[in-house]
């Protein structure tokens, strides 16, 4: 067996880790600015008193763009480590990603009948349309995975393994949903819906994020609780049974806080992949299975590389940005990689 | 005494005056929107663009700018970078949040229609002079850009008491795979019916066709607009692509023709009546001349 990381070494790390990534996240942009107005606009930001001369470009641009995008990452990473965390520990497979129970089909599905068909709709209340999209994408997601639970119920129990089968399923299906609203879409719809599905924390701003921010902290602060079930669940569902875990509870939180999670994730920033399956694994690599250490260890980790993946976005190709998406997969999929064959050797 | 101080007083208010309403003006411009960004250069803004989106590919001197990436998914620090006074876009440039922040960052963003009607170029013409202090040469574009257009409208009308107006289908394409078909109310559409032609498509938007619709369809031209080829080679691939076309009339009697695509993206530009009047002597060829 390969030696493991204490969990405090592990703890410090990443949060030394987070530390900088918002650093670096609030300091670095296309924009540059020299450190020492960075530092001044972020100690005006907090409410102390600075003056002001001189800085309102870099008040505007860490406070308006790059702080809501820094929350934003931070809250989406977490979000979707969590929950990969929660579907890992469900499933007791380490192949399962939040997508699993159906919320990112649902979400997309959402998405698509609010880019290509919000214009049949008509008649909106003008205040809504701007919030259109996240809030079809949330319903979507929440209500597609609120299915795949009831199908996977019968007789007051949940089988496991039917709800991964219905969740394969309605995946397909939201599949098949997006694809018919691409056939009907236009060209300028279609690359909306395209790029969306690429996600991005492009264009974050604090109405938007409310929401996102009051969702991930009660996912954060109500799943790692759960941990010492999560670990008796581990061991399979009778034994946890025995152990005095209520099973049954224990998942309908797990899918709840998921669809929950991701479907607020998804509203606010689109669909970023990679992020849900991977950060918990490289976590369980480094300091072992058990969850008391996993679930707050993801936390950490989930926003870390959101964040780093956005420096990317953001800087490669200045001052066009890339989609999110694309980044987390080519920085996360070589390093989970690299894991693998160290772990294995 | 007296005179030559008045006359250098009122020199000195007139550069100040001019330098001041030169000031007004916007001078650093950067431009989300191929047609726009060609208007712009014909206008004699090109040195006043810091910066492009990816849908303006002409001039080719514009493709040395910095890119601020796709129109409809723009970044707010991307563009604030580069230090512009106003961003220009057609309506369908965002997401909207970025264009909030980057309005709240003081630049101004004037939003112009990418619409394919007449109407909408004069507006267009009219605002980007008005922004570059260029109302009269935007003026003059305007009418010689109507002028050109009746005038073709003129030929086409005389060639069309000989001749039948000619079924054409408008093949966008990426190496003549799977092309996508210009319907109504695209602006394909509008480019077709501008140069004299009757549109054989009757769908909405693009369109994906099999190779039996388009076989029934039986074109008198096919028109295409490739992506990554151009002339001939366009023209093979597409053959290549889609045997089904052999055998309609516009291939036995070699009737098609090439359009390019950039003229297609992001409202009607510059270069297209010279386009259109291309179009138009493929579609009669005896009556109307290149």
């Amino acid at each position: 067996m390969k030696q493991r990381i204490q969990p405090r070494t592990l703890f410090v790390c990443l949060t030394l880790l987070c530390l900088l990534a918002v650093w670096l996240s609030l300091a670095l942009g296309p924009v540059s600015l020299p450190l020492i107005d960075t530092l001044r606009a972020g100690l005006r930001l907090l409410g102390l008193p600075i003056a002001a001369d001189g800085l309102q470009q870099a008040e505007m641009i860490l406070g308006q763009i790059r702080l809501p995008r820094t929350l934003l990452g931070l809250a989406v990473g977490a979000v979707l480590a969590l929950s990969g965390v929660a579907m890992q520990g469900l499933f007791r497979n380490p192949l399962a990603d939040p997508g699993l129970v159906g919320v990112a089909a649902g979400a997309a599905m959402g998405a698509a009948v609010a880019i290509v068909g919000g214009s049949w709709l008509g008649g909106m209340p003008e205040a809504l349309a701007p919030y259109l999209l996240s809030l079809c994408a949330f319903i979507g997601g929440l209500g597609v995975t609120a299915l795949v639970y009831r199908l996977g119920r019968r007789d007051g129990q949940t089988n496991v393994a039917t709800m991964l089968l219905a969740g394969v399923a309605m995946t397909a299906l939201g599949g098949a949903a997006v694809g018919l609203f691409s056939y009907l879409a236009d060209d300028a719809t279609l690359r909306t819906l395209t790029f969306w599905n690429l996600g991005s924390l492009n264009g974050a701003s604090y109405d938007r994020l409310w929401p996102l921010l009051l969702i991930a902290a009660g996912v954060a602060l109500w799943l790692p609780r759960r941990a010492k079930a999560l670990n008796a669940l581990l061991l399979g569902e009778s034994e946890a049974r025995h152990l005095g875990v209520d099973v049954e509870r224990l998942k309908r939180e797990l899918v709840f806080c998921t669809a929950l999670g991701v479907g607020a994730a998804v509203a606010a920033a689109g669909l970023i992949g990679f992020i849900g399956l991977v950060v918990p694994h490289l976590v369980r690599l480094l300091a072992g299975p058990d969850h008391r250490v996993v679930l707050p260890a993801s936390l950490l980790a989930g926003g870390v590389l959101m964040l780093f993946a956005d420096l990317a976005a953001r800087l490669l190709l200045a001052p066009a940005e890339l989609p999110i998406g694309i980044v987390t997969a080519f920085i996360g999929a070589p390093f989970f990689l690299i894991l693998l064959i160290r772990g294995r050797s | 005494m007296r005179r030559p101080a008045a006359l250098l007083a009122l020199c000195a208010a007139f550069v100040v005056a001019t330098q001041a309403l030169a000031a007004e003006l916007p001078q650093r411009w950067v431009s989300a929107g191929g047609a726009l960004s060609e208007w712009i250069s014909v206008l004699g803004g090109e040195a006043r663009l810091v910066g492009v989106d990816t849908t303006s590919q002409h001039p080719e001197s514009l493709k040395a700018l910095p890119s601020i990436g796709y129109q409809r998914q723009l970044s707010a620090e991307g563009i604030l970078s580069l230090r512009p006074d106003l961003l220009v876009g057609t309506e369908e440039m965002g997401p909207p949040p970025v264009l909030a922040q980057v309005r709240k960052a003081g630049v101004r963003v004037e939003l112009f229609s990418s619409q394919a009607e007449l109407a909408a170029v004069d507006q267009n013409l009219k605002q980007l002079g008005a922004l570059l202090g260029a109302e009269e040469k935007a003026a003059q574009l305007s009418a010689s850009y109507h002028q050109q257009l009746e005038a073709l409208q003129l030929q086409v009308k005389q060639a069309q008491q000989n001749h039948k107006a000619p079924g054409v289908l408008l093949l966008v394409g990426h190496a003549g795979a799977k092309p996508l078909i210009a319907g109504q109310g695209t602006a394909g559409d509008w480019v077709l019916r501008q140069a004299g032609a009757r549109n054989l498509a009757e769908h909405q938007g693009y369109k994906n066709f099999s190779s039996e619709a388009l076989a029934a369809l039986d074109p008198d031209v096919v028109v295409f607009s490739d992506r990554a080829l151009s002339g001939e080679q366009a023209l093979q691939a597409l053959l290549k692509e889609n045997p089904a076309l052999a055998a309609s009339r516009a291939v036995r009697d070699k009737r098609l023709v090439s359009l390019d695509p950039t003229l297609l993206v992001g409202g009607l530009g510059p270069r297209l009546p010279t386009a259109l009047q291309v179009l138009a002597a493929a579609f009669y060829p005896t009556s109307v001349a290149k």
